[in-house]
């Protein structure tokens, strides 16, 4: 197994796919390696998107590794290329500029992407989402007229936000919605702990409400709540948390549920295919249950194993190590959506 | 209205197969930046064989300022074809665009988009050319026109000087043809700005540049200009035989010449051509005929023939490379010896370059008065490069004025005894055209006495060869001295370069002042006779003389080299490309020291070894 007839593809750019891809390198040095990513950016911090939407620092701060990173590993970087489809029994990608990618191995790690309940769905247009740089860019690019955010939700993604917008002069309105702040779930002390420490900033925090609409008018929002008030302003952010961005996967033969579904050693339904990350819902075979994880830490760990056993090893995904996570001084336990109903 | 952050420019490549329209996609471009005030450069390469066959490129370079060069790297390549596209991808600068069709009829197999190979630092634009082609058109003809539209829309150029690009381009089609391919464009337009995502740097704001001109500009080829040139000169016989890259000007003159009363003769070969040309020549209508590297070859004992008569004749050479029929759609530089010394016996003639477009029509104009009165052929050195660029003109009558005037010196009727090569201080003889009453006399090849009559004395051999060398050098002595430009004072570099590659020398001699370096160059036009005063003055101040030239080895720089009596650093090479400002800086920045030093750096440069095989920073010694 291995060897130069060997081409392992991981589709996704981000710090799982990218341990992936360093991984099936050091351990397979003749094989074609490759990564497949809808995103233009190389492997980028995206907890920085904030400070890049306000100023605090250029996109040169940004990326992870220089370029020659890759290159001199030979491992290429497809970027800006969606994955369409994929054929398990050719083992072919179809990608959305209609080439066809072959690969003997594959790994996905296709993270995840902005949630946004379906009662907003009519009003997803005019809401601002921050998973990605081309959002930061968006949403920088008209920074300097900005003057009133409403953050809607309350993942751990907005509470940061909003202390970067806080930091930066703007005014913050803060709603807090029960259906949020996945992946962590604060309880009650902890929401509050929360929403004092937003205030104490100055951000103006509403409990107890829910955004019911947002409609545009010129270039600000204005957001109707069920409580019946509307708060006009310049961005409405919906900060619901995130989901497994897995829609290229329907369809394809691989079983799926809320993530792909991957047995302890990060196999999925399909021989030759593996996923890890914030995508990968991870069987438990003591607890007869599938679990999930989020954060840097365990992606790049869960990364590490699939590669690991794409090699050939019998690595067992473990629980996620970092299943406490520290938000705004406040910390919280995760659970991600895992208990989504 | 431009803002000061707008771009000046961009350097775009159109690459699809022969056949898919890239060409005319290239030229609706040319027309409407040109409309909107930009300065152009644009240079097409494509295969010698007809169309549907091999790879095909325009390739327009539009800036705010002069262009002197098609530019290093490219800013945006539209993508016709896929397959032909993905090497181009190799000339992409950092942030570049590309332009693809990503709806294309077929799946690609893998590496076979050129949407795969857009690496960081570039930007993929996906867009359904033939689909929004069909939709305007009810065919896919017109993606090509689908692209423009998406690339102005993108980089957001003016929309009205491309649909009077299009109009004005089909003007001679049919309505519907002409509105299917505005409306093609219009869907290209209409979908960058509404549905691309917008990543690069390149915004132009909608605005057109102010760029002051004299006269109002037109786009022209290098081709295209020196025909003109033979028109305006007031030619009235042109005889040619049809060879890449020269046909054109055979195109250009057989539609206009006849309209302006004069005749053209497509020969049967390039012998039949100039000897046509010497005819009439001969008998005291301006003549000319074109050609290349091969057909100059076949013509040189007519040239020697002109030369012993003393007959006015223009000669357009258009070099490709060579030997022998070589590479009909590549250029080079290598005609040099073959235009200036190529011929049996002591034959001189001038030779004239021209460095750019606006040039060709001057110094082709000049080339029918500078035959008059020195009663010489004259060939004027072009090459597939300039032939084929396309730059926006203007002030074309002005222009020429600054290369001198020059008088022809008749012979009136009534003399008696007339003298045909009357042995005079300048070498020039009054000369009366053939039935001239009272001025009968004999024109031959073979060395003759000052009536004409043929004779084999030695020292009237030598009179008579003297006689002819005589005019040479009152040409030199009349023809305005190429002026130093750049720096003054003492020189870290001086810089020689002729014809097509001096833009390019330009370039590169800004670009090394920027960083520091005294450098200046000397170009001439009139290459031969050599005009030695101004070379030996810009040696005189070089720490180090650089001839920069497009052949294998340097041809000029071994005139050069003859009249400074030193030694220069040849960065001379052959290609399939021109070579680039880029490519030379780096080439004279690697050899600040002086040639022949033990401890010079080369002027070698990675890719000019590559090309050249032997290098192109050789020296060569004297």
């Amino acid at each position: 197994m291995g060897g130069a007839g060997e081409h392992y593809v991981i589709i996704g750019n981000g710090v799982a796919g990218n341990r992936a891809a360093e991984v099936l390198r050091d351990g397979d040095p003749e094989a074609r390696v490759t990564i497949v990513s809808d995103e233009s950016q190389p492997f980028y911090y995206r907890h920085l998107l904030r400070d890049l939407v306000t100023g605090a620092v250029g996109e040169d701060r940004l990326g992870v590794r220089p370029l020659s990173w890759w290159s001199d590993r030979r491992i290429r970087l497809r970027l800006g290329q969606r994955v369409q489809r994929i054929d398990f029994g050719a083992k072919t990608i179809y990608l959305a500029h209609r080439e066809k990618l072959g690969y003997t191995r594959l790994v996905v790690c296709a993270g995840s992407k902005p949630r946004v309940p379906e009662t907003l769905w009519a009003s997803r247009a005019h809401l601002t989402v921050m998973k990605t740089i081309e959002d930061a860019r968006a949403l920088r690019d008209r920074f300097g007229d900005v003057r009133h955010v409403l953050i809607a939700g309350g993942d751990m993604v907005s509470v940061r936000t909003a202390a970067a917008f806080l930091l930066a002069g703007r005014k913050v309105t803060f709603l807090v919605d029960r259906d949020a702040f996945w992946p962590i779930e604060p309880g009650p002390e902890q929401r509050a702990e929360l929403a004092a420490a937003l205030r104490s900033r100055g951000a103006e925090v509403i409990e107890d409400d829910a955004v019911v609409a947002v409609e545009p008018v010129g270039d600000a929002r204005v957001v109707a709540l069920k409580s019946g008030r509307t708060v006009r302003c310049d961005v409405a952010g919906a900060f619901f948390g995130l989901v497994p961005d897995i829609d290229f996967l329907a369809g394809s033969g691989l079983d799926l549920e809320r993530g792909v579904l991957v047995d302890e050693h990060l196999r999925t339904s399909v021989e030759g295919v593996w996923a890890a990350g914030d995508c990968a819902q991870v069987y438990n075979p003591d607890l007869r249950n599938w679990w999930v994880s989020v954060g840097w830490g365990n992606a790049e760990r869960l990364g590490e194993v699939a590669a690991r056993n794409v090699l050939g090893d019998a690595v067992r995904a473990t629980g996620p190590a970092e299943s406490v996570l520290r938000c705004d001084g406040v910390v919280v336990a995760t659970r991600w959506w895992v208990d989504l109903p | 209205m431009r803002s000061d952050a707008a771009p000046t420019g961009m350097v775009v490549r159109i690459c699809g197969a022969a056949g898919d329209g890239n060409i005319a996609a290239g030229q609706v471009l040319n027309r409407a930046v040109t409309r909107m005030g930009f300065r152009v450069m644009n240079f097409d390469s494509y295969p010698a064989e007809i169309r549907g066959f091999g790879k095909s490129v325009a390739h327009t370079r539009f800036e705010v300022e002069r262009v002197w060069t098609p530019g290093d790297g490219c800013d945006c390549l539209v993508a016709l074809d896929d397959a032909h596209s993905i090497s181009e991808t190799a000339r992409l600068r950092d942030g570049a665009i590309v332009i693809y069709d990503d709806r294309p009829p077929d799946w690609h197999e893998e590496d076979r988009s050129v949407a795969g190979f857009v690496v960081p630092g570039m930007h993929g634009y996906g867009v359904p050319l033939r689909d929004l082609s069909t939709l305007a058109t009810k065919g896919t003809k017109a993606r090509n026109l689908v692209a423009m539209g998406a690339l102005a829309g993108l980089v957001r150029l003016p929309a009205d000087p491309f649909r009077e690009a299009i109009r004005g381009q089909f003007g001679s089609k049919s309505e519907e043809i002409r509105e299917g391919n505005v409306r093609a464009f219009d869907l290209g337009w209409r979908h960058a700005t509404e549905r691309l995502k917008k990543r690069d740097r390149f915004d132009f704001g909608l605005a057109a540049p102010v760029v002051e001109r004299v006269g109002k500009a037109e786009i022209l080829s290098g081709n295209e200009a020196a025909a003109r040139g033979c028109l305006d000169a007031g030619l009235l016989m042109y005889a040619g035989y049809p060879i890449t890259p020269a046909t054109k000007i055979l195109e250009v003159l057989a539609k206009k010449l006849p309209k302006a009363g004069g005749v053209v003769v497509q020969t049967e070969d390039e012998i039949s051509a100039i000897a046509h040309a010497v005819g009439a020549g001969w008998a005291g209508t301006r003549a000319a005929t074109a050609t290349s590297g091969p057909g100059l070859s076949l013509m040189v004992e007519m040239l020697n023939l002109a030369v012993m008569a003393e007959v006015p004749v223009v000669v357009i050479d258009s070099q490709r490379g060579g030997p022998s029929t070589g590479l009909p759609t590549r250029t080079e530089q290598s005609d040099f010896r073959l235009a200036a010394h190529g011929a049996s016996g002591d034959s001189p003639r001038p030779v004239l370059a021209p460095a750019d477009v606006a040039e060709c029509h001057a110094l082709t104009f000049k080339a029918f008065e500078v035959a008059d009165a020195f009663q010489t052929p004259v060939l004027v050195l072009l090459d597939f490069f300039l032939s084929n660029r396309i730059e926006d003109v203007s002030g074309l009558a002005e222009a020429a004025a600054r290369f001198g005037t020059y008088a022809e010196k008749r012979a009136t009727a009534g003399e008696g005894g007339y003298r045909r090569y009357a042995l005079t201080d300048d070498g020039v003889s009054p000369r009366a055209v053939p039935g001239t009453e009272g001025l009968f006399h004999p024109a031959t090849g073979l060395e003759h006495d000052e009536r004409g009559f043929p004779s084999y004395d030695g020292p009237n051999h030598v009179r008579m060869s003297d006689k002819r060398h005589r005019k040479m050098a009152a040409l030199a002595a009349r023809w305005p001295e190429p002026e130093a430009v750049g720096a003054e004072g003492p020189l870290d570099l001086g810089v020689v370069s002729w014809g097509s590659t001096i833009g390019a020398a330009t370039e590169a001699m800004r670009a090394l002042a920027a960083r520091g370096l005294a450098v200046a160059g000397v170009f001439p036009r009139l290459i031969w006779p050599v005009q030695e005063r101004p070379l030996r003055a810009l040696s005189e101040r070089s720490r180090v003389l650089a001839v920069v030239e497009m052949n294998h080895g340097g041809q000029y720089a071994d005139e050069v080299e003859r009249v400074v009596g030193r030694r220069v650093l040849r960065v001379a090479r052959i290609g399939a490309d021109p070579i680039g400002a880029a490519e030379i800086a780096e080439a004279l920045v690697g050899a600040r020291k002086e040639p022949g030093d033990s401890t010079a750096e080369t002027a070698e440069t990675a890719e000019t070894a590559e090309r050249n095989g032997t290098g192109g920073g050789q020296e060569h010694g004297t």
